[in-house]
């Protein structure tokens, strides 16, 4: 469903993405976790034609990014680090906007934007404007941007971040619910709590380079050295720690 | 402790880094600085000039010149500092980690009275040290005079400042801060767009014929006494003036009185601040809900108003018009817009055309021709203030459309025409309003008509071009877009490409509209010059059009949010 083909992006001589490909099924939710600066945002803004790689490719349900862009993102919903939403329109008249760029009529935009609110706990605050809205109100409203065309593949970068406690179990419960319905999920998070409880795969990403790929378990066995199951955090650690030395 | 230099050290370093990503943008910005210098220099130094000729009558004139000079500096700079010290105190996002650092709230006054008076003031230094500099040119003054003249600027600065920061603090512990802050953009709004047609009204062109100096002698002279002995512009001026020469006084007493009242007032501010900036602040925070009731209709009527429209376009008009209306600092722009228009008609109203003389005849010819670049060049500073800002409006929120199934192609074309659109047809409107008043030939206004329909295509699609290669994606406010260093080259830019299609146009409609002088048809030779003439304008405005969109769509799938 998802397919990184030799992927890079290089900032003069610094390198940000070096090389990277992947793939992740159908139905997958896939977990992108590395230290800050690693490169995750980077990939994702290619991922979703936020910024043109220097070489490489991306391949979304199978239409490719850049040769194919508006079939690929009409598949996608994307969920942004920082939700920058336009301040001075409502929730419900963002939600009926952007369900319009993707191609849905006036009135099932409206429909599905009410449920949506409804879904999110923002139908209270739906008349009012997002300049009011706190920064969880924004990610889930942000969300619910996400999802207002049914998308194929989601592609979330932090979306726990700025989320209250319920809004975070809310969050983890609609992701596992979208995955169980088919929806291909690509994920990057800090949290590796997040990661170990809601990815099927796991790709650990330093420097730029894609350093580990895999099930937890194949994780697992990739750093465990004989340890008995360790925990994401350890195995982390030290593909990280093997990767610095 | 933090010493308040290194609290202004951040914008500082921002400054000195843009200046050092080229030296394009500080050579263009220095030569535009020392040809405005020149030329208020040139204007202040004619009119003082003159006031010297006058005898026993001069130095009433010169004081009351300078009294004028310094109450006008003093509004400007009351309204500025208002509105700007609202925003570096209590709207400005950096105030939150300032608040967290272990820093007092008297050096938090202080950093941010610099930044505010810095960032109101400029505009009035620009004007002051041409017009100080011509009166001590003029009147032969000594050095005393500029040392006391570059004093008193620095503590004239420093009375509004820190009244703005009072009047501020007061408003926010009053009303929400984005209220306050919308109400004193729509009141600066209507007071520059007064003060533009009070100074439209004053007839300024008469300065430029000895009798009209004449009158504006006589308006000097009526205006009022010397200024009341109460207000720092008179403080100041009375200051200057004994230095000038111009008549005797008590300098140091005025300049010691504007010392001591900055320096109180400096004060008072800071205390304040001191005291109740907590508590500002805090209610500064408070958000703006709007009522459903009244929102809501907006956005349908609007739908509705779309649906003969695609459907993306429609879509991004609807959005664009709705954060349009409710964003003060966008639609304030109207009204001084409105004033501009009102000016520009008035002074084809109030031109002497109408004796039948030669003379006339001629004038009307030249201002006809003038009238399309006039025409275009005000539509384009229209296209400044509400085409330019287009891209960087949308903001951080640009991955919203440029995630979305959207071709960059069709989100380009979407903008031009809700750009276009209304541009074109007020420019046309101002042209066929303005040539009917002059009384020009409808083959010249046709003519006129055909050329700014390209010609508005190019200039809309130079701005979008200019604000998507220059996008401030963090400023939301449009008029500070469009004083940015990219809004002027976009504005030189426009005013070269007028100038070359008005050279081209001006000979062939030139001797058409001299045949009209007798009532004399145009001969097909004529016509065909005409059509020859409109046909190479349009050739080139539609390559920069063409050229600009080509940039424009560049400079687009380069914008990274």
């Amino acid at each position: 469903m998802i397919r990184i083909v030799a992927l890079r992006k290089a900032y003069g001589p610094l390198t940000a993405v070096d090389d990277l490909s992947l793939e992740v099924p159908a139905g997958t939710v896939f977990g992108f976790i590395g230290r800050n600066g690693a490169g995750k945002t980077t990939t994702i803004k290619m991922m979703m034609g936020l910024l043109a790689p220097t070489s490489g490719t991306v391949l979304l349900d199978g239409h490719d990014i850049r040769k194919a862009p508006e079939k690929a993102k009409a598949v996608t919903g994307f969920l942004p680090d920082r939700p920058h939403l336009y301040d001075k329109l409502t929730g419900a008249e963002y939600l009926g906007f952007v369900g319009g760029l993707y191609g849905l009529t006036a009135k099932d935009a409206a429909r599905r934007a009410g449920a949506l609110l409804g879904e999110f706990g923002l139908a209270a605050q739906a008349g009012e404007l997002i300049e009011t809205f706190s920064h969880g109100m924004k990610q889930r409203l942000s969300l619910a941007g996400a999802l207002i065309h049914r998308p194929r593949i989601l592609v979330l970068d932090e979306p726990m971040v700025g989320l209250d406690p319920e809004g975070a179990i809310a969050m983890r419960r609609l992701l596992l619910r979208l995955a169980t319905d088919g929806v291909t999920i690509f994920l990057s998070t800090h949290s590796l709590a997040v990661a170990e409880e809601l990815c099927g795969r796991i790709g650990i990403l330093d420097r730029g380079k894609l350093v580990a790929l895999g099930s937890m378990q194949e994780l697992r066995a990739h750093a465990g050295n004989g340890r008995e199951a360790p925990s994401l955090e350890t195995v982390f650690l030290d593909i990280l720690g093997a990767t610095a030395a | 402790m933090t010493s308040v230099l290194s609290l202004l050290q951040p914008r500082w370093l921002a400054t000195r880094n843009v200046l050092r990503r080229g030296p394009t943008r500080p050579l263009v910005i220095g030569a535009l600085t020392i040809a405005f210098w020149a030329a208020a220099f040139w204007l202040f130094g004619r009119v003082l000039g003159y006031f010297q000729t006058l005898a026993d009558f001069g130095p009433l004139l010169t004081q009351r010149l300078l009294v004028l000079l310094f109450m006008s500096f003093f509004g400007i700079l009351l309204i500025s500092n208002t509105v700007t010290a609202l925003t570096t105190f209590y709207l400005a996002s950096d105030v939150t980690p300032l608040l967290a650092s272990p820093l007092s709230f008297r050096r938090l006054h202080h950093a941010r009275f610099i930044e505010t008076l810095l960032s109101s003031s400029w505009m009035v230094v620009l004007v002051g040290i041409p017009a100080l500099g011509a009166y001590g040119f003029v009147y032969g003054a000594g050095p005393a005079y500029y040392f006391a003249a570059a004093a008193v600027l620095l503590l004239f600065l420093v009375i509004p400042a820190a009244l703005g920061v009072l009047v501020t603090t007061a408003l926010v512990l009053v009303f929400p801060a984005r209220g306050t802050r919308d109400a004193l953009l729509v009141g600066v709004g209507l007071m520059v767009a007064a003060m533009v047609v009070v100074v439209r009204m004053l007839d300024p062109e008469r300065l430029a014929h000895p009798s009209g100096l004449v009158g504006f002698a006589g308006f000097l002279a009526g205006f009022g006494a010397s200024g009341s002995p109460y207000v720092p512009s008179t403080w100041a001026a009375e200051t200057l003036i004994p230095l000038l020469g111009a008549r005797a006084g008590e300098p140091m007493f005025h300049l010691t009185l504007l010392a001591l009242t900055a320096a109180m007032l400096f004060l008072v501010s800071a205390t304040v601040v001191e005291q109740l900036f907590l508590t500002a602040w805090s209610r500064a925070q408070t958000g703006r809900v709007r009522a459903m009731e009244t929102e809501r209709p907006l956005s349908r009527w609007l739908v509705r108003l779309s649906w003969p429209l695609p459907r993306v376009p429609g879509l991004l008009l609807v959005k664009d018009v709705t954060v349009f209306l409710r964003d003060a600092s966008q639609w304030s722009q109207l009204l001084l817009l409105c004033a501009l228009v009102a000016i520009y008609v008035y002074n084809f109203s109030a031109l002497p055309l109408n004796d039948g003389s030669r003379l006339a005849l001629a004038m009307r010819d030249m201002a006809a021709i003038l009238n399309l670049g006039l025409g275009a060049f005000v539509t384009t500073a229209i296209a400044v203030r509400f085409v330019y800002p287009m891209i960087s409006l949308e903001g951080r929120a640009w991955w919203i459309l440029r995630t979305a199934p959207v071709a960059l192609e069709r989100l380009w074309w979407s903008k031009f025409w809700i750009g276009f659109v209304p541009l074109v047809l007020f420019a046309e409107g101002l042209v066929v309003t303005t040539n009917t008043l002059l009384g020009v030939p409808v083959l010249v206004t046709a003519a006129f008509l055909v050329t700014l329909i390209p010609l508005m295509a190019a200039v809309v699609s130079l701005g979008l071009a200019f604000g998507a290669s220059d996008p401030k994606l963090d400023s939301q406010n449009a008029a500070q877009i469009a004083t940015g260093f990219g809004a002027i080259m976009y504005m030189l830019t426009c005013l070269g490409l007028i100038a070359a299609v008005v050279s081209i146009e001006a000979w062939p409609l030139a001797r058409v509209l001299r045949l009209s002088r007798t009532e004399t048809m145009a001969t097909p030779e004529q016509l065909l010059l005409v059509v020859v003439a409109v046909c190479a304008a349009s050739f080139l405005t539609l390559t920069a059009f063409g050229l600009a969109r080509r940039s424009g769509l560049r400079a687009l799938d380069r914008l990274v949010v």
